[in-house]
């Protein structure tokens, strides 16, 4: 039976668990008091749920305006730039894109406590096709984790940087690379993979803190025991309720064994609900971009999923976009806050996905509760059924139904979705979520391609360009009630925002813009900008805040790249396909070039 | 005819450039003889255009319409086979796909270097 083929390697693991279980507690409390101190930025998104809020004031609406730089840090490295660094009792820790160097800095003197490189080979760089981003470092007990781009998740003493312990995750030369930041829930360290456009299976792993041992894996497609769920007991909403999934709820959805090499990879952030003992987090696009090439609905790529962090076990899933058309890679961030939702008290999950539609689900059970779109111009599907949960997609739009070797035209959003990895922030104040957001649409054509192990498989062209029809730029910053799925307020980019917000209780709501600038607008209203400044060059880096010896700091690292920065900066530059879109990519060039470093901004003296 | 002496002149450029008579042929600009089709497609196959653009303008990669002016045919071969890993450029030396149509795969990026194939997509002559 296939049930004692999952309870078996769920049972060996809750073993090591328990051997490792003096580390449990401490490793939870120690992260608990890192994040608790409102003066460190100790997790990526400052704390467990995602919310990236600082409740630091110092700096407020009333004197952001004369905000200065306070001092700045180079990285050395070129090519793009993301997540942010990482602030405990009075250390900072920096990591950068490939090679992935880590920098410890004392606060105290700004001087490098200890560099680490680790050395790797370049192969991994093409197989990172087209930008080598890493999104930063994971802090717990003294280790600082990185995850490297060649897959090895390493523990660095915090003091010294030497390392203490180092596992490989995947296999770099079938394209399992990563780009993910570690994150540190309870004694686990969980990562996941990159890689589906090399058909790479999806992942999520979770390694023992204390000695980098694989604790559980679980995949995001094929048979149940692998993927760690239960039949009986994983459930998803189906039919207007929370329903048992049932045997073989992935193999069921493929066609032969194409979901071997089905991607659903899982490079986003991740969330946890210690009450709930809950982990959360989303998988990506099904491999390969031709559609025609694996019907079904391709579960579970493209999924929420809800896991026990001790066991892996599946709680609940919930696939937002069922046999993918588009590339609308499902591993952007799940939020967890407690807001109202139709009036209710609800625990809730808040995500903005790729396909342009803000979900509100119920964190406890998985039940779906709100999915409206976040861009008025999302047109590849009218609406989410609620009582299926299954987007309603236009045919027109449909690449699957065009077919191969058709150019489908004019689909919104982008396959880099309304929203990519850039994590959005949650104002407990003002219970609304800061989004920022693409407002691209593409044209695609898929084609047929074969696979080769360690060669790109993707299969599909794509052109993007600015919504039509619209204010001709590339980017809004967006206020969202989750409880009802509404758009509060839009503020118009000019380039798509693919910067991470915070939010601090002095009122503000910071983020970076493709161009340079790191901009503070009023939480209250965001069309007021109290602060604009032009850092070295294009902000895909998260915004945070720190304190040290009384003063409050704002940083964010610039070093354009990525899929924004370098796919949309140069690569429609002279694509005579974009007609007047065109020339609003062309001009980021005009703005920016490479180069990564901090910037940090403090009031003056 | 204004279709013969586009053609003409297509010729022209692939003959002359390489001695040879027919690298590529082309009509209008996008309609190309088997061979080139076939490298465009193992172009789309191998999705060269994440690094060097759609249009082969280039993005993270080089500009292959300005890298085609000066790189032998030669060093094409060597460059796709072995790839340039410090610079982000893998090798296709295990791809069946690529290397068994590694001549075509040129055939189509000079002639969208020669400026004899004036858009990316091409289509087949009837």
């Amino acid at each position: 039976m296939r049930i004692s083929g999952f309870q078996k390697p769920a049972w060996s693991c809750v073993g090591l668990a328990l051997l490792a279980l003096p580390g449990v507690t401490l490793a939870n409390a120690d992260v608990e008091k890192n994040i608790a101190n409102d003066k460190n930025w100790a997790m990526q998104a400052g704390d467990m749920y995602n919310q990236r809020y600082s409740k630091l004031k110092q700096i407020n609406t009333g004197n952001v305006g004369k905000m200065q730089v306070a001092w700045t840090f180079s990285t050395g490295v070129l090519r793009g730039h993301e997540g942010s660094p990482l602030v405990v009792d009075g250390k900072m820790y920096l990591h950068s894109p490939f090679p992935n160097k880590v920098f410890a800095i004392d606060l105290d003197t700004n001087k490098i406590l200890w560099k680490y490189e680790p050395k790797q080979d370049p192969a991994v760089i093409p197989q990172m096709c087209c930008d080598t981003v890493n999104r930063g470092l994971a802090y717990a007990e003294g280790k600082v984790i990185l995850q490297q781009a060649d897959s090895m998740l390493v523990a660095l003493d915090a003091k010294t940087g030497k390392k203490i312990w180092d596992v490989k995750n995947g296999d770099p030369k079938l394209g399992a690379v990563n780009t993910n930041a570690p994150h540190v829930f309870k004694d686990k360290v969980i990562t996941g993979i990159s890689g589906g456009e090399w058909g790479v299976r999806g992942f999520i792993a979770a390694y023992n803190l204390s000695d980098g041992k694989l604790a559980w894996k679980g995949y995001s497609v094929g048979p149940d025991a692998e993927m760690l769920i239960d039949p009986n007991t994983t459930t998803t909403w189906t039919d207007g309720a929370v329903k048992p999934v049932g045997p073989d709820s992935s193999l069921k959805t493929w066609k032969g064994d194409q979901w071997k090499i089905g991607g659903g990879t899982t490079w986003g952030w991740y969330s946890y609900d210690k009450a709930l003992n809950l982990m959360y987090y989303g998988t990506g696009n099904p491999s390969t971009w031709n559609p025609s090439q694996r019907p079904g609905d391709n579960k579970w790529s493209m999924t929420i999923f809800a896991r026990d962090v001790d066991t892996g076990k599946a709680k609940w899933v919930y696939q937002m976009t069922p046999f993918d058309e588009w590339d609308f890679d499902g591993i952007n961030e799940m939020i967890l806050a407690d807001i109202d939702v139709k009036g209710k008290p609800t625990k809730a999950l808040v995500h903005f996905d790729r396909n342009g539609f803000g979900y509100t689900l119920d964190r406890t059970n998985g039940a779906l509760l709100v999915a409206e779109k976040y861009d008025p111009k999302v047109n590849w599907a009218t609406h989410v059924d609620m009582k299926t949960g299954r987007p309603q997609v236009v045919a027109k739009y449909s690449t699957a139904q065009n077919g191969a070797d058709v150019n489908t035209k004019g689909v919104c959003p982008a396959a880099l979705g309304s929203k990519d990895q850039q994590p959005a922030a949650f104002d407990p104040e003002t219970k609304l979520f800061y989004v920022p957001t693409n407002h691209v649409c593409m044209d695609y054509e898929p084609f047929k391609v074969e696979y080769t192990a360690g060669q790109p498989y993707v299969g599909a062209t794509l052109s993007m360009f600015p919504a039509p029809g619209s204010h001709g730029g590339m980017g809004n910053y967006i206020t969202w009630n989750a409880g009802t799925g509404k758009i509060v307020q839009s503020k118009a980019e000019k380039f798509s925002v693919w910067s991470g917000a915070l939010n601090t209780a002095g009122g503000l709501s910071c983020y970076g813009t493709l161009e340079g600038y790191l901009k503070c607008v009023d939480k209250k209203n965001i069309e007021k900008e109290l602060f604009k400044f032009k850092t070295p060059s294009g902000i895909i880096g998260n915004v945070f805040s720190y304190e040290h010896k009384g003063k409050q700091y704002i940083g964010v690292f610039s070093g354009i790249g990525g899929w924004a920065g370098i796919g949309m900066a140069a690569g429609l530059e002279k694509d005579t396909d974009g007609l007047g879109a065109v020339g609003g990519y062309r001009e980021l060039n005009q703005y920016t070039e490479l180069g990564g470093s901090l910037t940090v901004f403090a009031l003056p003296n | 005819m204004l279709r013969k002496t586009l053609l003409g002149l297509a010729l022209l450029v692939a003959g002359s450039a390489f001695g040879q008579s027919q690298l590529y042929k082309v009509v209008d600009g996008y309609k190309v003889d088997e061979n080139t089709m076939k490298g465009f497609r193992t172009w789309r196959q191998a999705a060269c255009d994440r690094c060097h653009g759609a249009n082969q303008e280039g993005l993270v990669g080089p500009s292959l319409v300005n890298s085609l002016k000066t790189l032998t045919k030669e060093e094409f071969v060597k460059t796709v086979r072995d790839g340039r890993l410090e610079k982000g450029m893998q090798s296709f030396g295990n791809s069946p796909v690529v290397m068994d149509n590694i001549d075509q795969l040129y055939a189509y990026l000079k002639g969208r270097s020669d400026g004899a194939i004036t858009r990316a997509k091409v289509e087949p002559i009837q």
